[in-house]
């Protein structure tokens, strides 16, 4: 829960900086954080290597807007209706996949054809999705503030501490819950399945569990996301979202509380700090990433731990 | 009576590795299962652990029939069973493979509010670290609790097994060969452990090919030959049997 006090700063730094650009790269790290920390619950607690975050960000944007517009209902309530569908997705699509016994490899591949087919249904459902063209969205979320009412969230300081504040929650959830009893027996299956069965572990229900809590997650930054850009398209449920999650996790630490943070803070902003021409960012900006990897295996996070752990053990 | 096997059999395609074993366990009682390698023990025990599920027959507990149930849900009910080869979490320490293993006496603590527990460790949390202490020191483990269990010895990985067991609060434990590949200092400290077991009041089922070994402690023995119950009753009584000896040493003393 220490790491948390991190977070302090950034709550005062719109007072200090006014610069469009730095307060929109940090809101795209606040929401794909969101989204890396999903991912890092299921993967890194509990050990199972899901490909569907990407489909559940995807259909989180897709249901909280179109439930707003059919039903007239704001945006709070339009994501309660994405919770609830996504909820009952990850049960479905997971208790195939666990009852089966799917791990690894086999597990990656079947939640990604899992995510394929929700793909496939937003690019060709086009009454309701506006296919490949993707929707424009108009609305914007609303919060009630004491003193000030309801007010719409449009401008960039206020897009800002709104996912800032979500990060906050969700990064609170996520360390109470590794910390929890919940943690501790994801960390049995994601380090030895049929040990922690024979000591009591429903491993199929935790894992239902674990896959469903980070869909959740990446439901709620794919709401964000939708209406902080403006726009919803197909595209956010394709592979290369849940691989860009992946990526952050692994550079920022797998495992570590604020490891998906640091990673979707790094893999967000390098982009506008290198400035090169764009076929070159892409090659350039690939061979960071692996050399990253290779050489710290435990991120970021993991390595600065591991060096502070060091100075204490030397003084 | 605490456990009771009836004509449970096991088979892999066509071999037959239990046959129509049937028995009974006894709370408090110490029960050995003997037989020469291949005989069928760790199927045996595994079948009770709900690690394999029975070709045929019926395992009650307490009345209740466990065949076929999953491991866990036997965990639950008071069952636990420890591996032949150390099974552990890698990378923890460990303390933290016994605290890992707290789940169930985490789930049977009477006081404890799982909300609570959520948003304040706390309490419960300092009463399963106590609980992990005494589960360490019953093991003779507890000047190695912060050490990473990757560096411990094979026979203390095999205590580090009983140890979390042990913080399962289990009715009857199951222990695989525990004293195979253990040198004598670690047997001497292993028979120490198991008469401690039998104080604390835990039911033991052992299976071992060490006949010596098990004659020590068991109050009751079982012989078992391919997969066959072959004899049955005080370990003496059993060990001089005319089967088991032919089956140990492949022919009759008397012949």
């Amino acid at each position: 829960m220490k790491a948390l006090w991190f977070l302090i700063p950034l709550y005062l730094l719109p007072l200090l900086i006014r610069s469009d650009v730095v307060l929109t790269v940090l809101i795209f790290t606040f929401v794909l954080g969101i989204l890396a920390i999903g991912f890092n619950i299921v993967f890194g607690g509990a050990g199972q290597l899901t490909m569907f975050h990407a489909a559940a960000f995807g259909v989180g944007s897709y249901v909280t807007f179109l439930s707003m517009l059919h039903f007239s209902i704001p945006f709070w309530l339009g994501y309660l209706v994405a919770v609830l569908i996504v909820v009952l997705i990850s049960i479905v699509i997971g208790w195939i996949c666990f009852k089966f016994r799917l791990k690894e490899f086999y597990f990656a591949v079947v939640t990604l054809a899992f995510a394929e087919l929700f793909r496939l249904v937003a690019l060709n459902w086009t009454s309701m999705t506006n296919g490949t063209l993707g929707m424009l969205v108009l609305e914007k979320p609303t919060v009630w503030l004491p003193g000030s009412g309801v007010i719409k969230i449009e401008e960039t300081v206020p897009w800002y501490f709104l996912t800032l504040i979500s990060l906050t929650g969700i990064l609170i959830f996520s360390a109470l819950l590794m910390r929890s009893w919940i943690g501790r027996n994801f960390s049995a299956i994601r380090l030895n399945e049929d040990l922690a069965q024979t000591l009591g572990i429903d491993t199929f229900r935790y894992k239902l569990l674990a896959f469903t809590i980070s869909n959740v997650i990446a439901s709620f930054a794919g709401a964000l996301y939708g209406f902080y850009t403006g726009y919803i398209e197909p595209a956010y449920l394709a592979v290369a979202q849940s691989l860009d999650a992946i990526a952050m996790v692994l550079l920022g630490g797998v495992s570590t509380i604020l490891g998906p943070v640091v990673g979707a803070l790094v893999l967000t902003s390098l982009p506008h700090l290198i400035e090169l021409p764009a076929e070159m960012r892409v090659a350039v900006y690939g061979m960071i990433l692996i050399l990253v990897i290779l050489l710290m295996p435990r991120g970021i996070v993991g390595l600065a731990a591991g060096l502070v752990k060091r100075r204490a053990h030397a003084s | 009576m605490l456990l009771k096997v009836e004509n449970l059999t096991k088979r892999f395609g066509g071999l037959v590795a239990v046959s129509d074993v049937s028995f009974g366990i006894e709370k408090g009682e110490i029960i050995g299962i003997f037989g020469p390698n291949g005989s069928g023990k760790t199927t045996l025990l595994s079948l009770l652990a709900g690690l394999l599920p029975p070709s045929a027959g019926r395992v009650f507990w307490k009345g209740q029939d466990i065949a076929g149930a999953r491991p866990n849900v036997i965990a639950s009910l008071g069952v636990i069973k420890t591996f032949q080869n150390p099974q552990l979490f890698s990378e923890l320490s460990v303390f933290e493979h016994v605290m890992i293993a707290s789940f169930l006496a985490f789930t049977r603590m009477k006081d404890h509010s799982r909300l609570r527990s959520f948003l304040a460790p706390g309490k419960g949390e300092a009463t399963l670290r106590a609980r992990a202490e005494k589960a360490l020191t019953l093991c003779r483990l507890q000047g190695s609790s912060e050490k990473p269990a990757a560096e411990l010895s094979y026979g203390e990985e095999k205590m580090l097994g009983v140890a979390m067991a042990m913080m399962c609060e289990p009715e009857l434990l199951l222990l695989d060969e525990p004293a195979s590949g253990l040198g004598n200092d670690e047997i001497q400290n292993l028979e120490n452990v198991l008469r401690d077991l039998r104080a604390h009041g835990t039911t033991l089922c052992i299976i071992d090919h060490k006949v010596a070994f098990l004659a020590k402690f068991a109050d009751q023995a079982i012989a078992l030959q391919q997969g066959c119950k072959i004899a049955q009753g005080r370990p003496h009584d059993v060990l001089a049997d005319p089967g088991v000896v032919k089956a140990y040493l492949g022919r009759s003393h008397h012949a």
